[in-house]
Protein backbone atom coordinates (compact mmCIF):
# COMPACT_ATOMS: atom_id res chain seq x y z
CA UNK A 1 0.00 0.00 0.00
CA UNK A 2 1.47 3.44 -0.90
CA UNK A 3 2.21 5.79 2.03
CA UNK A 4 -0.65 8.25 2.75
CA UNK A 5 1.50 11.24 1.89
CA UNK A 6 0.93 13.50 -1.10
CA UNK A 7 3.69 15.69 -2.49
CA UNK A 8 4.08 18.68 -4.77
CA UNK A 9 7.56 17.90 -6.03
CA UNK A 10 6.59 17.68 -9.69
CA UNK A 11 4.88 21.08 -9.60
CA UNK A 12 7.71 22.65 -7.61
CA UNK A 13 10.29 21.30 -10.07
CA UNK A 14 8.29 22.78 -12.91
CA UNK A 15 8.08 26.14 -11.14
CA UNK A 16 11.84 26.12 -10.55
CA UNK A 17 12.96 26.29 -14.15
CA UNK A 18 11.75 22.78 -15.00
CA UNK A 19 14.38 21.28 -12.75
CA UNK A 20 15.02 17.65 -13.68
CA UNK A 21 14.77 14.76 -11.23
CA UNK A 22 18.52 14.24 -11.68
CA UNK A 23 19.27 17.84 -10.72
CA UNK A 24 17.09 17.61 -7.63
CA UNK A 25 18.64 14.24 -6.75
CA UNK A 26 22.14 15.66 -7.02
CA UNK A 27 21.28 18.62 -4.80
CA UNK A 28 19.86 16.45 -2.01
CA UNK A 29 22.44 13.66 -2.34
CA UNK A 30 20.13 10.95 -3.62
CA UNK A 31 19.72 8.94 -6.78
CA UNK A 32 17.35 9.98 -9.56
CA UNK A 33 15.41 6.71 -8.99
CA UNK A 34 14.80 7.65 -5.36
CA UNK A 35 13.52 11.10 -6.32
CA UNK A 36 11.25 9.43 -8.89
CA UNK A 37 9.94 7.02 -6.22
CA UNK A 38 9.28 9.90 -3.78
CA UNK A 39 7.56 11.94 -6.48
CA UNK A 40 5.38 8.99 -7.48
CA UNK A 41 4.35 8.52 -3.84
CA UNK A 42 5.93 5.06 -3.66
CA UNK A 43 8.50 5.93 -1.03
CA UNK A 44 8.31 8.21 2.02
CA UNK A 45 11.62 10.00 2.54
CA UNK A 46 13.22 10.50 5.94
CA UNK A 47 12.56 13.76 7.75
CA UNK A 48 16.07 14.92 6.86
CA UNK A 49 15.51 14.24 3.15
CA UNK A 50 12.12 15.98 3.30
CA UNK A 51 13.77 19.09 4.75
CA UNK A 52 16.53 18.96 2.13
CA UNK A 53 13.93 18.82 -0.66
CA UNK A 54 11.98 21.72 0.86
CA UNK A 55 15.19 23.76 1.22
CA UNK A 56 16.04 23.28 -2.47
CA UNK A 57 12.68 24.83 -3.38
CA UNK A 58 12.91 27.49 -0.67
CA UNK A 59 9.63 26.49 0.97
CA UNK A 60 8.52 24.79 4.17
CA UNK A 61 8.16 21.00 4.41
CA UNK A 62 4.37 21.32 4.58
CA UNK A 63 4.39 23.01 1.16
CA UNK A 64 6.07 19.92 -0.31
CA UNK A 65 4.46 17.05 1.63
CA UNK A 66 0.87 16.70 2.87
CA UNK A 67 -0.56 13.97 5.08
CA UNK A 68 -3.48 12.14 3.39
CA UNK A 69 -4.24 9.53 6.05
CA UNK A 70 -6.63 9.59 8.98
CA UNK A 71 -6.60 12.76 11.08
CA UNK A 72 -5.43 10.84 14.17
CA UNK A 73 -2.39 9.58 12.26
CA UNK A 74 -3.67 5.99 11.85
CA UNK B 1 17.31 1.03 -14.03
CA UNK B 2 19.77 2.02 -11.32
CA UNK B 3 23.26 0.52 -11.03
CA UNK B 4 22.29 -1.28 -7.82
CA UNK B 5 19.22 -2.86 -9.39
CA UNK B 6 21.42 -4.01 -12.28
CA UNK B 7 23.83 -5.37 -9.67
CA UNK B 8 21.01 -7.39 -8.09
CA UNK B 9 20.11 -8.80 -11.52
CA UNK B 10 23.77 -9.69 -12.13
CA UNK B 11 23.91 -11.47 -8.78
CA UNK B 12 20.69 -13.38 -9.45
CA UNK B 13 21.65 -14.49 -12.96
CA UNK B 14 25.31 -15.36 -12.29
CA UNK B 15 24.59 -17.28 -9.07
CA UNK B 16 21.65 -19.02 -10.77
CA UNK B 17 23.73 -20.04 -13.79
CA UNK B 18 26.92 -21.09 -11.97
CA UNK B 19 25.27 -23.05 -9.18
CA UNK B 20 22.55 -24.26 -11.55
CA UNK B 21 25.32 -25.96 -13.52
CA UNK B 22 26.94 -27.29 -10.33
CA UNK B 23 23.76 -28.75 -8.81
CA UNK B 24 22.52 -29.88 -12.24
CA UNK B 25 25.63 -32.01 -12.74
CA UNK B 26 25.51 -33.33 -9.17
CA UNK B 27 21.79 -34.20 -9.23
CA UNK B 28 21.94 -35.76 -12.72
CA UNK B 29 24.76 -38.00 -11.53
CA UNK B 30 27.22 -36.72 -14.14
CA UNK B 31 29.55 -35.87 -11.25
CA UNK B 32 29.59 -37.88 -8.04
CA UNK B 33 28.87 -35.67 -5.00
CA UNK B 34 31.31 -37.70 -2.90
CA UNK B 35 34.40 -37.72 -5.09
CA UNK B 36 37.15 -35.20 -5.71
CA UNK B 37 35.35 -34.36 -8.97
CA UNK B 38 32.65 -32.51 -7.02
CA UNK B 39 35.29 -30.38 -5.28
CA UNK B 40 36.91 -29.52 -8.62
CA UNK B 41 33.50 -28.73 -10.12
CA UNK B 42 32.67 -26.51 -7.15
CA UNK B 43 35.97 -24.63 -7.47
CA UNK B 44 35.36 -24.21 -11.21
CA UNK B 45 31.84 -22.86 -10.63
CA UNK B 46 32.97 -20.47 -7.87
CA UNK B 47 35.81 -19.26 -10.12
CA UNK B 48 33.37 -18.73 -13.00
CA UNK B 49 31.02 -16.88 -10.63
CA UNK B 50 33.77 -14.51 -9.49
CA UNK B 51 34.90 -13.80 -13.08
CA UNK B 52 31.31 -13.31 -14.32
CA UNK B 53 30.39 -11.02 -11.41
CA UNK B 54 33.52 -8.87 -11.72
CA UNK B 55 33.18 -8.67 -15.52
CA UNK B 56 29.45 -7.86 -15.46
CA UNK B 57 29.84 -5.24 -12.73
CA UNK B 58 32.76 -3.66 -14.60
CA UNK B 59 30.61 -3.36 -17.74
CA UNK B 60 27.65 -1.98 -15.75
CA UNK B 61 29.91 0.53 -13.96
CA UNK B 62 31.36 1.66 -17.30
CA UNK B 63 27.87 2.30 -18.66
CA UNK B 64 26.86 4.37 -15.59
CA UNK B 65 30.08 5.46 -13.85
CA UNK B 66 28.49 8.23 -11.79
CA UNK B 67 25.74 5.92 -10.55
CA UNK B 68 28.28 3.21 -9.68
CA UNK B 69 30.53 5.56 -7.69
CA UNK B 70 27.72 7.19 -5.71
CA UNK B 71 27.20 5.90 -2.16
CA UNK B 72 23.89 4.22 -1.36
CA UNK B 73 21.17 6.72 -0.47
CA UNK B 74 18.60 6.11 2.30
CA UNK B 75 16.14 4.24 0.05
CA UNK B 76 18.85 1.97 -1.32
CA UNK B 77 20.11 1.24 2.22
CA UNK B 78 16.54 0.41 3.29
CA UNK B 79 16.08 -1.91 0.32
CA UNK B 80 19.39 -3.65 1.05
CA UNK B 81 18.46 -4.05 4.72
CA UNK B 82 15.00 -5.48 3.97
CA UNK B 83 16.35 -7.89 1.35
CA UNK B 84 19.17 -9.08 3.61
CA UNK B 85 16.74 -9.60 6.50
CA UNK B 86 14.64 -11.85 4.29
CA UNK B 87 17.76 -13.70 3.11
CA UNK B 88 18.82 -14.20 6.73
CA UNK B 89 15.55 -15.97 7.57
CA UNK B 90 15.88 -18.20 4.48
CA UNK B 91 19.43 -19.06 5.56
CA UNK B 92 18.34 -19.83 9.14
CA UNK B 93 15.44 -22.05 8.04
CA UNK B 94 17.82 -23.91 5.72
CA UNK B 95 20.39 -24.40 8.48
CA UNK B 96 17.75 -25.77 10.84
CA UNK B 97 16.39 -28.00 8.06
CA UNK B 98 19.86 -29.55 7.72
CA UNK B 99 18.98 -31.56 10.80
CA UNK B 100 16.60 -33.71 8.72
CA UNK B 101 19.15 -35.19 6.26
CA UNK B 102 21.63 -35.50 9.15
CA UNK B 103 19.03 -37.45 11.12
CA UNK B 104 18.42 -39.81 8.20
CA UNK B 105 22.11 -40.61 7.94
CA UNK B 106 23.12 -38.73 4.79
CA UNK B 107 26.90 -38.67 4.35
CA UNK B 108 28.86 -35.45 5.11
CA UNK B 109 29.31 -34.66 1.39
CA UNK B 110 25.52 -34.53 0.96
CA UNK B 111 25.14 -32.34 4.04
CA UNK B 112 27.76 -30.00 2.62
CA UNK B 113 25.82 -29.76 -0.63
CA UNK B 114 22.56 -29.11 1.25
CA UNK B 115 24.31 -26.32 3.17
CA UNK B 116 25.69 -24.91 -0.08
CA UNK B 117 22.21 -25.04 -1.62
CA UNK B 118 20.89 -23.13 1.39
CA UNK B 119 23.49 -20.38 0.90
CA UNK B 120 22.69 -20.20 -2.83
CA UNK B 121 18.94 -19.97 -2.19
CA UNK B 122 19.52 -17.27 0.47
CA UNK B 123 21.71 -15.22 -1.89
CA UNK B 124 19.15 -15.54 -4.69
CA UNK B 125 16.35 -14.58 -2.27
CA UNK B 126 18.26 -11.38 -1.38
CA UNK B 127 18.69 -10.56 -5.08
CA UNK B 128 15.02 -11.25 -5.92
CA UNK B 129 13.84 -9.21 -2.92
CA UNK B 130 16.06 -6.29 -3.98
CA UNK B 131 14.72 -6.42 -7.55
CA UNK B 132 11.09 -6.53 -6.35
CA UNK B 133 11.66 -3.63 -3.91
CA UNK B 134 13.42 -1.54 -6.56
CA UNK B 135 10.54 -2.24 -8.98
CA UNK B 136 7.96 -1.30 -6.32
CA UNK B 137 9.77 1.90 -5.48
CA UNK B 138 11.04 1.08 -2.01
Amino acid sequence: MPPPIANQIRRLRFEHGEMTQSELAERIGMTRQTVAAIEAGKYSPSLEAAFRIAMVFGVGVEAVFQWRGEADGA
Amino acid sequence: MSFREISAWISLVTVGVCFGVYFGLIVSGAVSPRGLGAVHLLLLCVGALVVLQIGSHAVAARLAPKDARAPRDERERLIAWRAQSLGYYVLMVGVLALGAPAHFGHPPADLLNFALLDVVVAVMTVAVAQIVLYRRGG
